[in-house]
């Protein structure tokens, strides 16, 4: 897993905040205030707590355009998977990420199958979704620690 | 090489002059104040040197490089007949040439003088550990006298220089040099690739910082090159090969022909009924030209000339003849061929310039899928008089003046994803744009994305804030990309501005790419052609970057310009006189001597094969396909010592840095406590002067380390890392220069493949591969020496006797060839 310390800090301190990561970032133009190249400044300069509890860190879709586009080529999305990692292990979970990760243990789904769904998709053409195989997820956040971290 | 008879009998009469005598040394050892006296019993060591073999006095003096102690070591030298002159000191590269010049007074050959390196490696490196320091210094002088018993005297070459230069690239950087060089007499050939002279700048509308027009400021100093009786002017031309070392040059230059004969007085009659068009390179294609053309308004040489790719006519057969018909002085000739010109030099300056940097890669930004994205370059030919719109800025979309327009900074530059370095100019570049704009369109509004301005010369700052108070609105923040409307063209930047943390969104008609510099496509070639080093990032290297700023480490071989890295047209030009007074003075001299370090081949030892001319960086070796001997060409060899290694027939000397002097340090190390000892092979110019450093900065380190010095870590033979090991000595550092920064453009190399071969043959002999190190240290790298040798003493301290043993039987002395074998090393003149 991810986590803050494995990653190569000396890196970081080459960012020179030339923001081209935020401008690229579809997130941040959604969300108000969340911002990949002031996060990385954040860690750096105040300490991972400073960032672990606030919880637009969790808006990133992890979608790596930053990290295509930073000049300094450095991990952005990478860098902030693993700060969302760390504050799950300290129990930093945001209410809503915390509800769909339950429905996952619950249903292997991250989102609810309502009959909507399965209409819209009749009318697409498309099969119903196949039944989630329960065992194999739940070995997976077994094995992963999710439950634990969710429990 | 005219003298190089002379100086061999020279050589001779001097070597049987000491030879008579058998040596007699004397050894001075130094003080410094308490410098050296402070750390270590310099009493104590001039004694125990009095009783080294050939030594007929030793001394200990407060200070020996004073007027005072150079008195006494002349003095000393004629009353007592000395031979060999040891001082026991500083380190040789602050103190040597002082010492030789007083053995040179006293009638003693320069190199008939050794220096001990008891303060910068041992009092300063050891200053709580007094036995330890003692008893090195008292090995380091062991080691000189040894090396010192084997000195030879040695005579100094001289080579004429032919009062000639070549100047290649014809743009600013170029035209300063020919016309200073010129100017001072001197015969001088301008090789220019492209079909006229100006380079960059001529293509530029204003410069920064004092907005001069920039070709109303050269167009004067191009007619002048045109026009100056000295210089031999060559367009379409390109060195193709260069043989030869400082002072005489063999070039050879192809030049391509122009099919318009000088008659031509310009009138530009022929171009009219040309029916090719083609994109014009001088305007970066945004405008045509035909296939007979001149490139521009102000060109030198002044004469129109066929592109053969775009004209009708080819391989001789003439199938359009509009143009020859047109001119009526009958300039136009189809039947011109290439020219290959042969030239004799004594310098040669580069100055090849660099190119732009090409921002398609940069897919989110939109070059050249957007029209109203264009870069820097492009701008200063749309808004130069002479340039395809008559200095109209228009979006090229729909030809109309953009109302505002944003500028991007660092594309290209500062970047992994392309050039790393910071290019110097884009910055100061954009705000005279922005400024011109602001002066032709004063309600255009203007952006500037930046994410550091750097106005650091002279006037630049005074620019900024000129743009700053004219309203150029600038913001930190890079956009992250760019969109484009399709129906108006005009363009979105979006972004982030992290002064105010904020996201943007601008929407403008225009976006203008601030685009970096970067070395010549081409420049390889020239690269090779010159042997010339280059650094990481393709720009050519100069022989120091603070002392030697325009010299190339190829003697004779000057740069200037951007071809040396990114700069302003200011530091083009100071380069460019730099240069020119460089080569001036070797020129005005009219010799250079070469050090007697250079290498020697015995022709009766060689046999032809060749493997050394192979290693040599500086094609200094040419082996005779005839007579199968191969000689070095004592004015391009350098001294660096990398062939050396190679012969396996024991054919080179390298002058004053003889394997059986080198040995014979080894010797005088070995022996006592070999076991516990580290012997380090420091080159000159980086490791050498790294463990320099250390002892400037006082960091300290285990007392076990002995350096030997050679000028390049190419020198190292395998066979004295063998002997060293025969003769049981615990562990050895090979250390020089980092890959890329050898003094001696890649001797290192070998270096690195020489212990390598080493590493496998201990591993194959089963011994500890880690008794033998290699390293790469900086003359800035002092820590890293020290680290290298703590690193070393705890390999040491682990090592067996048994292990030491194992080392001494496997590389016994019956291994080593003929001829090199200690007992025979080691014997006195
Ligand atoms: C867009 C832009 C704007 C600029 N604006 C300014 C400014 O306002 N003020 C300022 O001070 N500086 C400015 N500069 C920088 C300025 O252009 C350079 O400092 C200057 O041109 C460097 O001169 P040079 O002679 O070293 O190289 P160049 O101008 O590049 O000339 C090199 C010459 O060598 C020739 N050549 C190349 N290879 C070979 C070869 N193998 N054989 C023979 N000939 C060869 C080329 O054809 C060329 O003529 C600007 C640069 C750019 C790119
Ligand atoms: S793109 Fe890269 S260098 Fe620029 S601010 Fe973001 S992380 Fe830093
Ligand atoms: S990976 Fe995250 S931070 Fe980076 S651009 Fe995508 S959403 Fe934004
Ligand atoms: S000069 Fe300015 S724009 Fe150019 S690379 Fe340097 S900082 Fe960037
Ligand atoms: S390799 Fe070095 S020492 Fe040998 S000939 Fe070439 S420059 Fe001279």
């Amino acid at each position: 897993m991810k986590r803050p310390g494995l990653f190569n800090e000396e890196l970081l301190y080459e960012c020179y905040q030339c923001a081209r990561c935020t401008g690229s970032c579809p997130a941040a133009f959604a969300v108000d205030g969340f911002n990949p190249r002031n996060i990385l400044l954040t860690y750096l300069r105040l300490g991972i707590e400073a960032v672990i509890t606030d919880e637009k860190l969790w808006c990133c879709t992890t979608c790596h355009v930053c990290e295509d586009r930073c000049p300094q080529l450095i991990d952005v999305a990478d860098l902030l998977c693993s700060l969302m990692n760390e504050a799950a292990m300290q129990g930093h979970i945001p209410e809503k990420v915390r509800a769909s990760a339950e429905m996952i243990l619950r249903t292997g789904r991250a989102l609810l199958v309502s009959r909507r769904v399965d209409s819209i998709r009749e009318k697409l053409g498309l099969k119903p979704l196949p039944e989630v195989p329960m065992e194999e997820v739940e070995g997976i956040l077994d094995q992963t620690g999710m439950a634990v971290l969710i429990g | 090489m005219a003298k190089k008879g002379k100086a061999d009998r020279q050589d001779k009469v001097a070597r049987r002059a000491t030879a008579e005598n058998g040596p007699r040394i004397g050894v001075y050892v130094c003080h410094c104040g308490l410098n050296i006296d402070g750390s270590l019993d310099c009493e104590e060591v001039a004694k125990y040197a009095s009783s080294l073999e050939g030594v007929v006095l030793a001394k200990d003096s407060m200070y020996t490089c004073s007027d005072a102690g150079q008195e006494q070591i002349k003095s000393d030298i004629r009353e007592h007949n000395l031979n060999r002159v040891v001082v026991a000191s500083c380190t040789p590269r602050l103190h040597e040439p002082t010492f030789r010049a007083a053995c040179v007074e006293a009638g003693l050959n320069a190199y008939l003088f050794e220096m001990a390196n008891i303060r910068e490696h041992c009092s300063w490196v050891h200053l709580h550990d007094r036995q330890g320091a003692t008893e090195k210094a008292k090995d380091l002088v062991k080691m000189s006298v040894a090396r010192a018993r084997l000195l030879q005297p040695q005579v100094e070459t001289e080579v004429p220089i032919t009062p000639r230069a070549l100047v290649v690239g014809g743009g600013v950087a170029g035209i300063q040099a020919a016309l200073d060089l010129a100017d001072a007499g001197y015969k001088v050939y301008l090789v220019e690739k492209e079909a006229s002279i100006g380079g960059r700048m001529a293509q530029i509308d204003k410069t920064f910082p004092t907005m001069d027009c920039s070709i109303c400021i050269l167009a004067p100093k191009m007619s002048e090159v045109g026009r100056h009786p000295n210089i031999e002017l060559m367009t379409l031309s390109e060195v193709e090969s260069v043989d030869g070392y400082i002072g005489n040059f063999h070039v050879r230059v192809k030049k391509k022909p122009r099919y318009v004969t000088d008659d031509c007085t310009y009138c530009g009659d022929c171009i009219k009924d040309c029916p090719q068009h083609m994109p014009n390179e001088f305007d970066c294609g945004l405008s045509t030209r035909r296939a007979i053309y001149s490139p521009f308004a102000q060109a030198v040489p002044a004469t129109y000339l066929i592109d053969m790719d775009s004209c009708m006519n080819k391989h001789g057969i003439v199938a359009c003849d509009r143009c020859y018909q047109a001119c009526q002085h009958k300039c136009i000739d189809f039947s011109q061929q290439e020219e290959i010109l042969d030239l004799d030099v004594g310098t040669i300056i580069v100055c090849t310039g660099s190119d732009v940097y090409d921002p398609t890669p940069l897919t989110e930004l939109g070059y050249r899928r957007f029209p109203n994205v264009i870069t820097s370059l492009e701008f200063e030919r749309l808004i130069n008089a002479g340039g395809p719109t008559g200095g109209n800025l228009i979006r090229p979309s729909d030809k109309t003046v953009p109302k505002s327009v944003g500028f991007l900074q660092c594309i290209g530059s500062r970047s992994k994803r392309s050039n790393p370095y910071c290019s110097n100019i884009c910055c100061m570049n954009t705000i005279k744009d922005a400024l011109l704009i602001r002066e032709h369109w004063p309600d255009t509004k203007i952006y500037v994305f930046y994410m550091d301005i750097r106005a650091f010369g002279k006037g630049f700052e005074d620019l900024l804030m000129r743009a700053r108070r004219e309203g150029v609105v600038f913001i930190r923040g890079i956009p992250g990309e760019i969109l484009q409307d399709d129906n108006s063209y005009s363009l979105k930047l979006i972004g982030e501005n992290t002064l105010l943390s904020k996201l943007y969104e601008y929407e403008v008609d225009m976006v203008i790419l601030s685009v970096g510099i970067e070395p010549r496509k081409d420049s390889a070639v020239v690269k090779r052609l010159l042997s010339l080093p280059s650094m990481a990032d393709g720009f050519f290297m100069e022989a120091h970057p603070k002392l030697r700023p325009v010299d190339t480490p190829t003697g004779g071989i000057f740069l200037a310009g951007c071809a040396e890295g990114p700069k302003d047209i200011k530091d083009s030009v100071t380069q460019a006189s730099a240069a020119a007074s460089r080569a001036n003075i070797l020129m005005a001299k009219g010799k250079v001597t070469v050090e007697a370090i250079t290498a020697r081949i015995d022709p009766e030892r060689c046999t032809g094969c060749g493997l050394c001319a192979r290693v040599c960086p500086y094609g200094a070796i040419l082996v005779d396909e005839e007579t199968k001997v191969a000689t070095v060409v004592e004015a391009a060899c350098t001294g660096c010592g990398a062939c050396c290694p190679e012969c396996n027939f024991g054919a080179i000397t390298m002058r004053h840095f003889e394997d059986h002097q080198i040995l014979a340090q080894i010797d005088a190390l070995a022996e006592s406590d070999a076991g516990g000892k580290i012997l380090a092979f420091c080159c000159n110019w980086c490791s050498y002067a790294g463990a320099d450093f250390s002892g400037v900065s006082r960091i300290q380190y285990p007392a076990e380390v002995r350096i030997v010095r050679t000028m390049c870590s190419g020198r190292v033979d395998p066979k004295f890392v063998e002997y060293a090991f025969a003769k049981g000595i615990a562990a050895v550092l090979v250390s020089g220069c980092h890959i890329g920064d050898c003094h001696y453009i890649n001797a290192n190399s070998q270096t690195e493949k020489r212990v390598q071969r080493l590493w496998r043959k201990m591993a194959r002999l089963g011994l500890n591969k880690e008794r033998l190190r290699l390293a790469w240290i900086s003359a800035a790298e002092g820590m890293r020496f020290s680290q290298e040798i703590s690193a070393l003493k705890e390999i040491v301290e682990k090592i067996t006797p048994e292990e030491i043993e194992k080392g001494i039987e496997a590389f016994a002395p019956k291994r080593l060839p003929k001829g090199e074998h200690p007992d025979e090393a080691t014997r006195p003149v």
